[in-house]
């Protein structure tokens, strides 16, 4: 088995430390033989999205924004919209989660159109929600709880066939007003959640994994279980402060 | 009563004699009592004296020539080479010199060195700055000269983005048009500090890269401040350091008046560059190591030539001048000679990783992070530091150990970095820590953020005698 991993504008969004996710993800395929390619695409740069199996989108600055919308603009936001269609594997955090909404609107009124891959749509507010935070993601996104830091002013509104990735329990989470976290469209898993986000919730890892590899080759055995010590260590330290 | 004009002036400036007085004298108090109780008091008594007179800097700096070092990384290094130059040139100076950056800490400072009734009998002050204070101590310091090192990715929970301190910083400036900046050229982001004001500007930079190989970074400045097109570059130092230029609005690297012209040797202990100075070539010794601190030593000869020392004294300065607080400083533990580098963002951790790569001696290693709040509360910055480039090496490293609050995440970033698992020691108790470091005499390279090295110090004391922080 083989699975290639399209990393969005690497250059760009790659505010806090989501670049781990792209190596956890590499390295828990490779310990269990699986060859994993990784490839970046930036602006300027064409997006062919029948390449890929998985394609992760991190966080960014607004500073850069605008140069990425342009650059959406001139074909990779059909593509996108195409292989979430087509059941393709996304992986995005907090502003590449927010962008495969409909669209943002400032805290003063300006709407920016985004990608409309999924119905969800952000907007702004004056107040950042940033901190460590807790959720549980919903059976059918693994079950898992998942300890991470969210970074945001944006508040995400999930829409008509999106379901949240999972329910809060400390922290914002998606709007700091329904208790969601995330959003869960076919096979897309969208969150806040910095941290990086993988390494220590290897649980959640897996089932994206999984996830891709069923789509690419159907039905097949769960993966092989790895030594996990130190990935539930600090899972478990996070869990157990949180609680407090 | 009828008061006559100049009456009226002289009973205000009576009052706010009086003010001044009073915030003076709670400030020292509280400062001595703090003191008395064996705690560093450094912003506290500012922030009592900022209660009672909300003008009190600008009174306390009356007629002193500040000299401000701000930036993401380097301004403690950087100050402590300044004050080695003022040092040498005999000036009547003073410095906050415990990390009190913050406004309330160099009120502190302030009144430390002023009599009761306000008045300050240094010619100068040399002043480190954090960059989100920046913006408002600047409206009270009357500024001779103002450093700003760099400007990288740092703390984001706290300062929001990059740019949001780039603008702090910008609206410094507006308060100080009568001070010469200092800026690094070979930084985009802080050369556009000279856009559009009415500054004298000094230049200084690295003309050439510093390394063979360099830690894998991220950029901070990928695209253009002013027209958001990718920059292009004739070489790198590292990070976005280096000879850009912008292929389309023509925003480009300045030739500095102050550059390294040739690194000849960057060793475990200090380097050896050649510098040009406004025309003159020196062969200059540092000694600190890294490449950063070439930067750091660029930066001293160019403030003190702004603040009229001349060149060849700063130059000797630089070979004579002790290490930082945390900055590479030496301790003997144990059996092992350790060296303690201080880590808070992913450029600042890379530089140390050069630094540690470029060596080939055995040595142990110690990572020790913390997220309290001066550690940046969020530590998702440490997958964006290259510690795969210390795994590729990590034969070399006798024991590989992982301390602090945050200390699962470390262990959990250095086996995914490819360090083998089985080797990592996670010893949570600093005297048990302490104890592994001493026990060989393996060097030892301790790579503590902010409040880790705190508690490390305050542990070390009660073993050797080394000076409290704010002393």
């Amino acid at each position: 088995m083989e699975l290639n991993i399209c990393h969005l504008y690497p250059d760009i969004l790659n505010l806090y430390g989501d670049r781990g996710n792209i190596i956890t993800m590499k390295r828990r395929m490779e310990d269990r033989g699986i060859k994993v390619n990784v490839e970046g695409c930036s602006i300027g740069e064409t997006l062919d999205a029948n390449r890929y199996d998985i394609f992760f989108i991190g966080g960014g600055q607004d500073f850069e924004q605008e140069v990425l919308l342009k650059d959406l603009g001139t074909g990779k936001a059909a593509e996108i919209r195409a292989a979430v269609e087509d059941e393709k594997t996304f992986l995005a955090i907090c502003g590449g989660y927010q962008m495969l909404g409909q669209y943002y609107k400032t805290w003063d009124g300006v709407q920016l159109d985004f990608t409309g891959a999924i119905n969800i749509h952000t907007v702004g507010s004056k107040e950042r929600m940033i901190g460590n935070y807790m959720f549980e993601t919903l059976p059918e996104s693994s079950g898992a709880v998942v300890v991470g830091f969210e970074n945001h002013s944006g508040k995400t509104y999930l829409g008509e066939g999106v379901s949240p990735l999972g329910k809060m329990l400390k922290g914002y989470g998606n709007n700091g007003e329904d208790q969601t976290e995330g959003a869960r469209y076919k096979n897309v898993f969208g969150t806040y959640s910095h941290g990086s986000l993988l390494p220590k919730n290897p649980v959640l890892c897996d089932f994206i994994l999984q996830t891709a590899l069923e789509r690419k080759y159907g039905q097949i055995e769960p993966l092989a279980p790895l030594e996990d010590t130190l990935e539930l260590n600090a899972n478990e330290y996070m869990k157990q402060r949180l609680s407090k | 009563m009828v008061y006559k004009r100049n009456e009226i002036t002289r009973e205000k400036e009576k009052i706010m004699g009086i003010r001044t007085r009073l915030a003076v004298l709670a400030c020292k108090t509280s400062n001595a009592v703090l003191r008395r109780m064996g705690r560093g008091g450094t912003n506290l008594p500012g922030k009592i004296a900022l209660k009672i007179d909300k003008d009190i800097l600008k009174e306390l700096s009356r007629g002193v020539k500040v000299t401000v070092v701000t930036g993401t990384n380097g301004k403690t290094t950087t100050s402590r080479m300044i004050e080695q130059a003022f040092e040498e040139a005999g000036y009547k100076y003073f410095a906050n010199k415990s990390g009190a950056n913050l406004l309330t800490g160099i009120i502190t400072v302030f009144a430390q060195h002023c009599s009761l009734s306000g008045k300050c009998s240094y010619t100068h002050a040399l002043i480190e700055c954090d960059e989100a204070a920046f913006r408002k101590t600047s409206e009270m310091l009357p500024v001779e000269c103002l450093v700003v090192n760099n400007i990288f990715r740092d703390q984001l929970d706290r300062y929001g983005e990059i740019t949001h301190t780039l603008n702090a910083i910008r609206e410094g400036i507006t308060h100080v048009p009568d001070a010469t900046l200092c800026l690094n050229a070979d930084c985009s982001l802080t050369a556009s500090l000279a856009d559009n004001v009415p500054n004298k500007v000094v230049w200084f930079g690295v003309d050439v890269p510093i390394y063979k190989e360099t830690a894998f970074e991220l950029s901070d400045a990928v695209y253009c401040i002013h027209c958001k097109t990718e920059y292009e570059y004739d070489y790198r130092t590292y990070s976005h350091l280096g000879g850009f230029r912008c292929p389309k609005c023509g925003y480009h690297r300045q030739t500095p008046q102050v550059g390294v012209t040739q690194v000849v040797r960057t060793g475990a202990d200090s380097s050896d560059i050649v510098l040009n100075a406004f025309g003159h070539s020196h062969d200059v010794h540092i000694n600190l190591p890294g490449g950063y601190n070439i930067y750091n030593a660029a930066a001293c000869v160019a403030a003190a030539e702004i603040v009229g020392i001349d060149e060849d004294t700063a130059v000797d300065a630089l070979s004579r001048f002790e290490c930082g607080f945390g900055r590479a400083e030496q301790f003997e533990l144990g059996k092992s000679k350790a060296r303690m580098m201080l880590v808070k963002n992913p450029a600042g951790y890379n530089q140390v990783i050069n630094q540690i790569s470029n060596d080939e001696e055995e040595c142990k290693i110690a990572f020790l992070l913390n997220d309290r709040y001066a550690d940046g509360t969020d530590i998702s910055w440490i997958w964006d530091v290259d510690f795969e480039a210390l795994a590729r090496q990590s034969a070399r490293f006798t024991r590989i150990l992982v301390s602090g609050v945050r200390a699962d995440d470390m262990a959990l970033r250095l086996k995914y970095a490819g360090f083998d698992t089985g080797r990592i020691e996670v010893i949570r108790d600093y005297e048990n820590l302490l104890e592994a470091i001493g026990a060989d005499e393996t060097p030892t390279f301790i790579m503590p953020t902010y409040t880790a090295m705190f508690d490390l110090r305050g542990e070390i004391s009660k073993h050797t005698d080394i000076k409290a922080f704010y002393e």
